[in-house]
């Protein structure tokens, strides 16, 4: 159910015409939906510990935002392997069997074709189309699938309204909670993020 | 300021120091996982694995031979033609891959590198059967060859073939074979156990050297060898393809049985933390890729000559297919692709020791299956109808598994007498600590 609700919330994003998005749950005084909150870290360890922090916290819509790759982060923030391969495995299906239906049906059913004096049954001849359209589709679903479950390419994230930021780029460490998190809470949040070591602890906007 | 610096020793090719690297050493040896229980095999441990299989093996060997002489000499030497290239191909395959672990200056394999090592350091067995399988030949004037055998009449694929299939040339092939494999699996199993001793990381650039120049050299020797043996079956039939076509089988053969050692080790209680299952991860993709990589070279072949329908290279399908083979035809295409790829795919089995043990043993009777369609039917189609009615008994399947069981059963043997005789990994490699970190990030 939930699954469906983040659809519906995705869809949104990107066709506002055709769906409304959810009212939003917290509001600041100056009337914009709350992204989140972001704090600050300096060193990769804080980062990283925070992070399990966070984690054991019970959060699922956060993210680190670090300058270079830290390795063994996934398994400090919980992220469990993606569903990406198994959607890449039933495009590679998909492909083989339009593949087959394809091939066999017009060459041996539709209308049987005499090539090159080998029998209508044939299997041979079809397998390098199986193939090739099973990886054909196989790629597409990685490149889509992966940009669907990541919801890229967007114009504009609220995380760049906030000024410091920018130095994600450069010597800081991020960790941003979002308030469509089940759990968020604008104080018990910012309390958690404050007793794992954040500095510069803010409540960032959605500006429109 | 330049007193300092004439001072210090000027760092190695690889930009490190001396005592650089003699601090990895120290790293590595007060590493906890590194006790002499952990990384040493007793032998007594071993003879107990080693002595059944030998056992075994002699009674198969001892069936065949008795099989060479009361049912056909043809059918005997088929059966132990296909343990014999099953064996050559497992050690073949461990040497090639040695020899990229040490060109490529792989990190992941090191901890796993002593065992690889170990097989392909055994290459003297297969190496010795194939000389026998020679002899045999020759001096029978052709069983299986049948290019050998002068007796045919006048036959102008043989006559124009003649200057590469002939005797003489043949024994020469098979002494450059011999001399190639058994002393670059002796250089580089050699230079591995001194640096055990010494530490000394100049025989790990040796090697590397030594690799970067043998590589080549197995390529041609492992194309010619399936050439002479197995391709020339059939003197008629030819395919580019073939070399690499054996080679897939070898690189496939030899990461199973790598797979299949590791697990009996670590169910000894041995390289516990130094070969994990990110160890195992990596093992199940080279199975993986070289099951699909067997897969596109033997389909390629059997396509391309499915569809250029030349009657000397159709022949060698043509033969499978109607002489009581077909059925090996389904377990190549099913039981050594289909079923391995759906099973390979998944990140859990490749990543559990236990199952990826069973997927290596079954892979490796797949290996046998590939030998046995490549070799058995010959046997029949090469026999007159005298010959081939003999071979209908039960007897005949007992030898067909006799064969490839006496084989293999003495090669396995002493391949695990051998794996107690070193420590069960390089000790000493200044990489070793980064394989024993080995992590896969995917």
């Amino acid at each position: 159910m939930s699954m469906i609700k983040e659809m519906m919330t995705t869809a949104a994003d990107y066709f506002p015409m055709l769906l409304r998005k959810q009212a939003p749950k917290f509001v600041t005084e100056s009337g914009n939906p709350v992204y989140g909150i972001v704090a600050e870290f300096d060193e990769t360890p804080k980062v990283f510990k925070a992070a399990a922090q966070v984690r054991d916290a019970g959060y699922s819509k956060w993210d680190v935002h670090t300058p270079f790759p830290i390795h063994d982060m996934e398994e400090a923030m919980g992220i469990k392997t993606t569903k990406l391969p198994l959607m890449a495995g039933g495009a590679a299906l998909t492909g083989l069997c339009i593949a087959v239906v394809l091939q066999w049906g017009t060459t041996d059913i539709l209308y049987p074709t005499v090539v090159q004096g080998k029998p209508f049954e044939a299997w041979q001849p079809f397998v390098p189309i199986m193939f090739e359209l099973a990886i054909l589709c196989t790629a597409f679903m990685c490149i889509f699938g992966m940009l669907a479950l990541n919801g890229l390419p967007r114009w504009h994230h609220p995380l760049f309204s906030h000024e410091r930021f920018y130095r994600v780029g450069n010597d800081r460490f991020f960790i941003s909670i979002e308030s469509t998190d089940p759990n968020f809470d604008p104080i018990k949040t910012k309390q958690l993020l404050e007793k794992a070591g954040g500095t510069d602890i803010t409540l960032v906007e959605d500006v429109k | 300021m330049s007193q300092i610096l004439a001072n210090k020793p000027a760092p190695d090719i690889t930009g490190l120091q001396d005592a650089d690297w003699q601090n990895r050493l120290n790293q590595i040896a007060s590493d906890p996982r590194m006790t002499e229980e952990n990384t040493t095999l007793s032998s007594a441990s071993a003879r107990k694995v080693a002595l059944p299989l030998i056992g075994i093996g002699i009674v198969g060997l001892v069936l065949t031979i008795i099989g060479a002489f009361s049912v056909n000499l043809r059918h005997a030497l088929g059966a132990f033609e296909i343990g014999v290239f099953t064996a050559l191909a497992i050690s073949l395959g461990s040497l090639f891959w040695v020899m990229v672990f040490h060109s490529l200056n792989a990190s992941w394999s090191i901890t796993l590198r002593r065992q690889f090592e170990n097989i392909a350091s055994m290459i003297w067995v297969p190496t010795i059967m194939i000389i026998i399988v020679a002899a045999i030949e020759i001096f029978q004037g052709g069983v299986l060859l049948q290019w050998l055998n002068h007796s045919e009449e006048y036959n102008h694929l043989l006559e124009v073939k003649k200057p590469y299939l002939n005797a003489n040339f043949f024994i020469v092939r098979i002494i450059i074979y011999a001399v190639a494999w058994i002393l670059i699996s002796r250089l580089l199993l050699g230079w591995s156990k001194k640096t055990d001793e010494s530490g000394d990381r100049y025989y790990g650039r040796k090697a590397r050297k030594l690799a970067g120049f043998a590589i080549p050299v197995f390529a041609f020797t492992t194309t010619f060898a399936a050439f002479d043996f197995l391709m020339s079956l059939d003197y008629r039939f030819f395919s580019t393809m073939w070399g690499v076509y054996y080679f897939a089988s070898c690189g496939l053969a030899s990461v199973s049985a790598v797979a299949i050692v590791a697990t009996m080790l670590r169910r000894a209680g041995k390289l516990d933390g130094l070969v994990t299952e990110e160890h195992y991860h990596d093992l199940g993709k080279l199975v993986f890729a070289f099951t699909v990589f067997w897969a596109y070279i033997s389909f390629s072949q059997y396509f391309l000559i499915w569809y250029s329908n030349i009657p000397e290279e159709t022949a060698w399908y043509t033969n499978r297919q109607q002489y009581g083979w077909q059925w090996l035809f389904v377990v190549m295409t099913i039981g050594h692709f289909v079923l391995p790829f759906l099973l390979l795919i998944w990140r859990k089995i490749k990543r559990t020791p236990v199952l990826l043990c069973s997927m290596s043993v079954y892979m490796l009777l797949m290996v046998v299956m590939d030998m046995t369609w490549i070799i058995r039917p010959m046997v029949d189609i090469q026999s007159s109808a005298v010959e081939s009615a003999s071979n209908a008994g039960v007897f005949g399947i007992v030898l067909d598994i006799a064969g490839v069981v006496g084989v293999l059963g003495i090669f396995a043997g002493l391949v695990a007498l051998k794996v107690a005789k070193s420590p069960l990994l390089p000790i000493k490699d200044p990489m070793l600590h980064e394989s024993m970190k080995h992590k896969n990030y995917v």
